[in-house]
């Protein structure tokens, strides 16, 4: 009998220790763990566009900071005082679009550094060129986020000789818990932007020119895109040279055909043109929502937050906006319907029923701005490569009767840039430029009007502590003192 | 005569020693009581033989002994068993001295039992019959006021509505803090298990009349052989076993009525009408509120609808429980069949229950017992087809603010679903239409169920391994009528089926002995292993074409979507215990217990904690020094220290989890939890000092004192955004929270004489917390996450848990009878909507509004009790008894969210009769401002509404009639008894709201204490019958 006993006791060890394995070790049946989301070639790819997704935040790029660029600066005025005391440069350090932009924009980063530190570690499972693309399309990603960010929150790169005012924490490594090395110091806003020009440089080289699909070519990161937005980037670090080298490579068709539409509205109407050369996507199931989307905010019949002020319209406080320029024909008036019918407003964004309009972020005419704005700084005189490549864009939007411009039309080498900063102004409203573009070329922000459209605002000049974002503080109390705010704040 | 013919005889056998040495014979006798009565079925058995017989009803045995006999083991049960040698004499009469029932009983603990006296930890006992037969829907209602420190509250009447059972105070912040449920060593699943709108308490499959005892674990040292659960307290629920010997068969039935135990007040008709046209044109606007023609005769018709009353009933409730039990020696059992069919006040709401239970005991041989204990029950559940609460027609949200003007029935006979002559854009569907029309019902189906065997290997030393299942299977069926309410115009129906299964396996070892006289050694090793899983499968049509074709697909509804998934619980637990009961000269007592377990809801490097305790005890009783104080039976000194846990955590909170999303028209894979791989157990270090004392042999006295500390409880840590985690959180052990108390419990005879007894039971707990800290920065916790303005009170470090956080309200003025608040620095201001401006009271200037940020920490003010207990009285009179049950709670507050909605200024609904007092003359003072339309700030969510909830409730009376003996044996029963009683009779309170006890968040612990439109309790009336056989 006991000898039967310690065989029932025998069984019972081995039997237990297979039970407890199947009790303890148990994977979920409803979620996707962290190893397989690594596993096939196709998910990994769908990680990397999660931080595209990242990207599309509408508290991000899906539309807000667009907005907030442009709320920055004189061609519209908050309406409805929506966004507070941001138009009044008055925020405060517990400012929810300091944070909500803080947070999207690092969510966008981690996004991308998860998904190369996870193709990283699953290498073998991918081939090797395609690794190499999405590595790179990451890092486009990471850039882009770092860049935005940047310009929010430290003083435009000029604003010292080189570089060396406060940016902030550059974030390249992949956190899986509450690991204090992402709790790090503000970079300097050079170090940023070296790691933005790395970053694009790198991707510049495995991106693809095409993923043979249009949809995709638009929305994702493309030797196209890189190069373009690396002109644009160098042209904010005032290295004119560079500015000029990678804007005529997509000029010149290096990295695919972009061009001009016939009418600047055909951009608008349709986001996949050989215009566009990279926009954030929206459907009508995906987008910011009633209260962030783009043609929520500038549309009379959405909430027409944003109206067009006297400043932009006006031929003497826009003097390159002539006054048979077609492209005051993107500009509407309001309605009755939302008691808007005394202003103005912009008909880039229009789609109020499904909010699927897009967030344009480059496309081919800015490249040539870019490009021409470089080369006239570069010359010695006025240069007639930069007026064409003005030219080019103007052509489109001038009345037929007016000419184009001529190295006569300009008096001096500053005649000509003041000329391509205007038409840049014009073509580009709205699109989240304007105020980033005063405050790199050093200038104030003039006539610009509060929220009854009639009232002038004091003039903000360059460098003042509140033409950027505070550190939001709540992120400076977790941090326990290693951010330090900005002045001001 | 016959004693010396007996005689005579055994001392002619001993004349014959030889002869005698080789032959077996006769021996007789008679056993009797104390008392000289006969007792019957006793066992007289030869020692260490099989040898044995029972005793015949008038006491006497007669036995064939074996030669070499040596001696005769008489027992019976309740009685000690006493041992006799046989010598020469033919006849063996014997006294059976009863148990000292304290001295024997037993108590269960973990996977053991052992004798009351030696019990060092915490434990209180509850009796089957404190349960039984209580028209509850549940069992764990029966257990208010029952158990000291156990607060148990039922948060509403709604069929199946949460029980949250608090053992010691709140045991954690956001993970669960429901005391662990175990029957018959079966964890059982618990807690809200409804899939759609309303709410289904696990613990109501079961029949609280197959209950022999509940016992709480309350301290570390009884709690720690279920260390990883029992951070919140165990519940030991042991059902009823056979006897051997004692056959009985048991008929119990009561039937009675339930009706609502509160009205809250509201508006007649009249009064309404005029209460709303004087708030509309004291704001300069069109009077609304008129009586309308509602049968077409051309005159108005005054109809006064009291929609509580239409929507309430006396719902019929009636239990029958059949149950035989006994046994022989070999064998004993124990099976019922129950039907329990509860029919709620509110139409419609009601639950059916049937179930059967057999449990079976069986000792093979002498070595080997193997039993079962197994349960089938059904239970049907009608709930409320409207949703409940605060959806507009839902119970008691409907009644309350449904136009009193208007009739229930329109002049076809149908509901009325107009809104008769107010002139508003939108009426509240018929409640009434509502409730009938659509239903939520759900059909469960539950086998509880364990398999034991049990091994003695050698003399004291027992194996024991079981086998438990649990298994749920449900069917959820919900249909919204195109007609009215939710469903107008489309008419939807969700169907849900949905599993929960639980199995374990557990072996132990038990070695029982007494060394060298004095030292007494339980020792307990063992094994366990625990899976948990769930399923879901759901169906919804929506657009229903037909509303007589219900079922859903294609054919009867324009769109039909499925979808499965796992409902909530997917686990498992490996566990590995041990413990050491040592008693020495059963003086000092002491008990070491240790527990390992594995829980698969986190990580490898952290899944295994360890849970140890320590407890000893003095029985001060067993000193010589005691001995003077003859009415001291037992004295007990005892103390215990140790650690539990707590895993009760979600699902899969460490695992670190992506899902998919869309970039617009591309398919992304996301980070959708960070998960945590440090993620461990939450762990309670408690310390627990207490005295049991049975004084004048008849009073037993316990007092105690514990002091427990959590700490790693799991809370959203807000971490740095560069991090880039989905909200900037990660789910992290970092909370603290402690819990000091007292409890007293006694239980004394206060009058014992012949004819007349009286008893009394009074329990008391006194409990204090206070959360130590929450997150790396401090800050103040809500229960939802996401919208902290929607709540009401937070765990916030240094104070107590659920401290309210409210604006104050600062009275109404009565110079012009403007509401009024105090901001954060304790400014009065007053609001006046017609020019919509705040102003300072003092000097009239204007102000800013009040805001969000002006609310403040109500220091101490929080929905857990301060003091809080029961008093049962029991009283016997000849052959009448009588019982009363008093539950009591002192020191608490609730935020009555419902009666800010009856003061609403911004809809016609109705209103709670109390706006009467609205201001209307200057001087007047009144807690209700003038009435002015549109004023939505002045109901807004402040210390207006915070009330005191301090109550002494008659939880149970109880008055019945035994039929004495003389009449009973003529007719060959046992026992019969009359009953009448009444459930939840009387509640003494100032509260205004729903009920004391409402709690609209459910099984919540920060946002406890919301009395947000749940129905009212149900109070009970019913008469029964006891009939034994």
């Amino acid at each position: 009998m006991h000898t039967i006993l310690l065989y029932i006791f025998f069984a019972i060890a081995v039997i237990g220790s297979s039970c407890q394995k199947k009790v303890t070790e148990i994977k979920p049946q409803d979620l996707l763990s962290s190893d397989l989301a690594f596993s096939t070639p196709e998910r990994i790819e769908k990680v990397v566009l999660a931080a595209y997704d990242g990207l599309q935040s509408r508290e991000f790029l899906g539309g807000r900071s667009l907005v907030y660029v442009d709320v920055l600066g004189e061609d519209i005025f908050d309406r409805t005082l929506y966004f507070g005391e941001l138009s009044r440069f008055s925020l405060l350090g517990s400012s929810g679009i300091a944070s909500d932009s803080w947070t999207a924009g690092y969510f966008a980063i981690a996004s991308a550094n998860r998904a190369i530190a996870g193709i990283e570690a699953n290498i073998s499972k991918l081939e090797a060129a395609k690794a190499k693309e999405l590595i790179a399309e990451c890092k486009f990603v990471r850039a882009v986020a770092n860049f935005y960010l940047i310009n929010f929150f430290g003083q435009t790169f000029v604003f010292t000789a080189d570089g060396s005012q406060p940016g902030i924490p550059l974030i390249t490594q992949s956190f899986t818990s509450n690991d204090a090395a992402a709790n790090q110091p503000r970079s300097s806003v050079a170090n940023i932007y070296n790691a933005v020009i790395t970053d694009l440089t790198e991707a510049l080289a495995d991106l693809p020119d095409t993923y043979n699909d249009t949809y995709n070519d638009k929305t994702r990161g493309t030797k196209g895109s890189a190069a373009s937005l690396l002109s644009r980037v160098y042209l904010y670090k005032a290295d004119y040279t560079n500015a000029k080298k990678y804007a005529k490579d997509v000029i010149d068709g290096t990295y695919g055909d972009y061009e001009l539409q016939a009418t600047v509205d055909a951009v608008f109407a349709d986001y996949t043109t050989a215009e566009t050369i990279w926009s954030i996507p929206h459907n009508s199931t995906d987008n910011p929502n009633t209260n962030n989307a783009l043609p929520m905010h500038y549309y009379p019949t959405g909430r027409a937050d944003l109206a067009i002020s006297n400043s932009f319209i006006s031929t003497v406080t826009n003097p390159y906006f002539a006054a048979d320029d077609k492209r005051r024909g993107m500009i509407i008036p309001g309605v009755a319907a939302t008691n808007t019918t005394a202003y103005k407003f912009t008909r880039k964004y229009t789609d109020i029923t499904n909010r699927a309009d897009w967030a344009p972020i480059i496309r081919y005419a800015e490249v040539l701005l870019n490009y021409a704005e470089a080369q006239a700084r570069l010359a010695t005189g006025v240069d007639a490569d930069a007026i064409a490549k003005l030219n080019t864009v103007r052509d489109r939007a001038k009345a037929a009767t007016t000419l184009s411009y001529t190295i006569a039309s300009f008096a001096s080498k500053q005649a000509l840039i003041d000329a391509i900063l205007g038409e840049r102004r014009i073509e580009l409203a709205f699109e989240g430029h304007r105020f980033w573009d005063l405050m790199r070329t050093k200038a104030a922000v003039t006539n610009k009007y509060d929220s009854d459209g009639s009232t002038l605002l004091p003039s903000q000049p360059f460098g003042a502590k509140k033409n950027i974002f505070p550190i939001p503080q709540i992120e400076i109390d977790k941090s326990k003192g290693v951010l330090s705010q900005n002045d001001g704040y | 005569m016959r004693k010396i013919l007996l005689l005579l005889l055994s001392c002619g056998l001993f004349l014959l020693p030889g002869v005698l040495q080789a032959q077996s014979r006769t021996i007789t006798g008679k056993v009797t009581d104390a008392s000289g009565n006969a007792v019957p079925n006793a066992s007289v058995v030869v020692k260490g033989t099989k040898v044995g017989t029972v005793t015949n009803t008038d006491g006497m045995y007669s036995l064939n002994i074996p030669a070499g006999a040596k001696s005769l083991v008489i027992s019976s049960v309740n009685m000690q068993a006493e041992e006799i040698r046989i010598g020469p004499d033919q006849v063996y009469n014997l006294t059976l001295k009863a148990q000292d029932a304290s001295m024997q009983e037993v108590v269960v603990v973990g996977y053991t039992t052992i004798l009351k006296r030696s019990l060092t930890g915490s434990v209180s006992k509850v009796s089957g019959e404190a349960v039984a037969n209580k028209p509850v829907l549940s069992f764990d209602q029966a257990l208010t006021g029952k158990a000291a420190g156990v607060q148990v509250n039922t948060a509403s009447g709604l069929v199946g509505d949460n029980v949250t059972i608090r053992i010691r105070g709140a045991a954690s912040i956001t993970s669960g803090a429901q005391p662990l449920s175990v029957l018959d060593g079966i964890p059982i699943t618990q807690g809200d298990l409804g899939q759609l709108y309303n709410p289904a308490n696990g613990l109501a499959d079961l029949n609280p009349n197959d209950i022999e005892s509940v016992e709480v674990l309350k301290d570390a040292s009884a709690v720690s052989i279920y260390g990883s659960r029992g951070s919140a307290g165990v519940l030991l629920i042991t059902t009823k076993k056979g006897k051997a010997g004692q056959s009985t068969l048991n008929y119990d039935t009561y039937v009675g009525f339930n009706e609502a135990s509160r009205k809250i007040k509201v508006l007649n008709a009249a009064d309404y009408t005029t209460t709303i046209n004087k708030l509309r044109t004291n704001a300069g606007l069109a009077a609304v509120a008129k009586y309308g023609d509602i049968d077409g005769d051309g005159k108005l018709d005054t109809v006064d609808t009291d929609w509580q009353d239409a929507v309430y009933r006396k719902g019929l409730v009636q239990n029958h429980q059949l149950a035989l039990s006994g046994g022989s020696q070999r064998t004993t059992y124990y099976t019922s069949l129950n039907y329990n069919d509860f029919q709620n006040y509110i139409d419609v709401n009601r639950q059916k229950r049937g179930s059967v239970r057999l449990n079976l005991n069986s000792k093979l041989n002498d070595w080997l017992q193997i039993g079962i204990n197994s349960q089938f029950s059904r239970t049907k559940s009608y709930g409320l087809g409207t949703g409940v609460g605060a959806f507009l027609s839902g119970i008691p949200f409907g009644p309350l603010t449904a136009f009193p003007n208007i009739p229930v029935y329109g002049p076809d006979g149908d509901y009325y679903l107009g809104r008769g002559g107010n002139v508003i854009a939108s009426n509240l569907p018929n409640p009434k239409a509502v409730t009938n029309l659509n239903y939520d019902n759900r059909d469960a189906r539950r086998f509880i169920g364990s398999a034991y065997g049990e091994v003695q290997l050698i003399k004291g030393l027992k194996f024991k391994s079981q086998v438990n299942l649990d298994y749920l299977t449900a069917f959820n069926d919900n249909f919204w009528n195109p007609d009215v309410g939710d469903g107008q115009g489309f008419g939807l129906a969700q169907t849900v089926h949905s599993e929960a299964n639980t199995w374990s396996w557990f072996n132990t070892l038990n070695y029982n002995a007494v060394i060298a006289n004095d030292h007494e050694v339980n020792a307990l090793a063992g094994v366990e292993y625990t899976r948990n899983t769930s399923m879901y499968a759901y169906n919804r049509g929506v657009g229903i074409k037909d509303p007589e074709f219900r079922i859903i697909n294609t054919a009867n509804f324009d769109e039909v979507a499925a979808e499965n998934g796992i409902a909530g619980i997917d686990d498992g637990l490996a566990s590995y215990f041990g413990g050491i009961n040592y008693g020495y000269k059963k003086k000092y007592l002491a008990t070491v217990n240790f527990r390992r377990d594995a829980d698969s809801r986190f990580g490898k490097a952290y899944r295994w904690g360890a849970f140890p305790s320590g407890s000893v005890a003095w029985r001060l009783t067993e000193e010589d020094f005691m001995d003077q104080f003859k009415f001291v039976n037992e004295l007990k000194l005892r103390t215990s220290y140790g650690v539990t846990g707590n895993s009760n955590v979600g699902y899969f909170p460490e695992l670190s989890t992506y899902e998919p999303d869309t970039y617009a028209d591309l398919g992304v894979l996301t980070l959708s939890n960070p998960g945590n791989a440090k993620l461990r157990w939450e762990r309670h270090k408690q310390f627990n000092i207490g005295i049991d004392a049975v004084l004048w042999g008849n009073t037993n006295v316990t007092l105690e004192y514990y002091n427990r500390k959590t700490i790693d409880i799991i809370l959203k840590n807000p971490v740095l955004a560069t991090l880039g985690f989905p909200g900037n959180i990660i789910t992290e052990n970092i909370g603290e929270l402690q819990n000091q108390g007292i409890e007293l419990a006694v239980s004394t005879p206060v009058l014992h004489t012949k004819t007349f007894n009286w008893t009394v039971n009074f329990n008391m707990a006194w409990n204090k917390n206070k959360v130590l800290s929450t997150n790396a920065n401090g800050d103040q916790l809500f229960d939802t996450d996401t919208d902290p303005n929607a709540v009401f009170s937070v765990a916030k470090p240094g104070e107590q848990l659920g401290t309210f956080y409210l604006i104050r309200w600062g009275g109404v003025n009565p110079a012009n009878g403007l509401p009024m608040f105090l901001d954060s620095n304790g400014n009065q201001k007053q609001y006046d909507h017609a020019t919509k401006a705040w102003t300072y009271l003092k000097d009239g200037t204007t102000t800013s509004q009040i805001a969000a940020t002006d609310r403040v920490l109500l220091k101490g003010k929080t929905p857990y009790p301060k003091i809080y207990g029961g008093l049962s009285q029991s009283f016997s009179y000849l052959s009448f008894d009588a019982a009363i049950d008093l539950q009591y709670a002192f020191g608490f507050w609730v935020y009555d969210q419902t009666r800010s909605t009856l003061f609403a200024y911004s809809n016609v609904r109705n209103k709670s009769e109390d706006i009467l007092d609205a201001w209307t003359t200057a001087g007047q003072n009144t807690d209700v401002p003038r009435l002015y339309y549109g004023d939505n700030l002045w109901s807004q969510a402040s210390t207006r509404w915070l009330e005191k909830g301090d109550f002494v409730r008659i939880r149970n009376v109880q008055i019945g009639y035994t039929l004495p003996k003389s009449i009973i044996d003529r007719v060959k029963i046992t026992r019969l008894r009359f009953y009448i009683q009444a459930q939840n009779l009387y509640t003494f309170t100032g509260y205004k709201g729903i009920d004391p006890e409402a709690n609209g968040f459910g099984n919540t612990n920060i946002g406890l204490g919301v009395d947000r439109y749940r129905p009212y309790l149900p109070r009970t009336y019913t008469v029964g019958i006891n009939l034994g056989l």
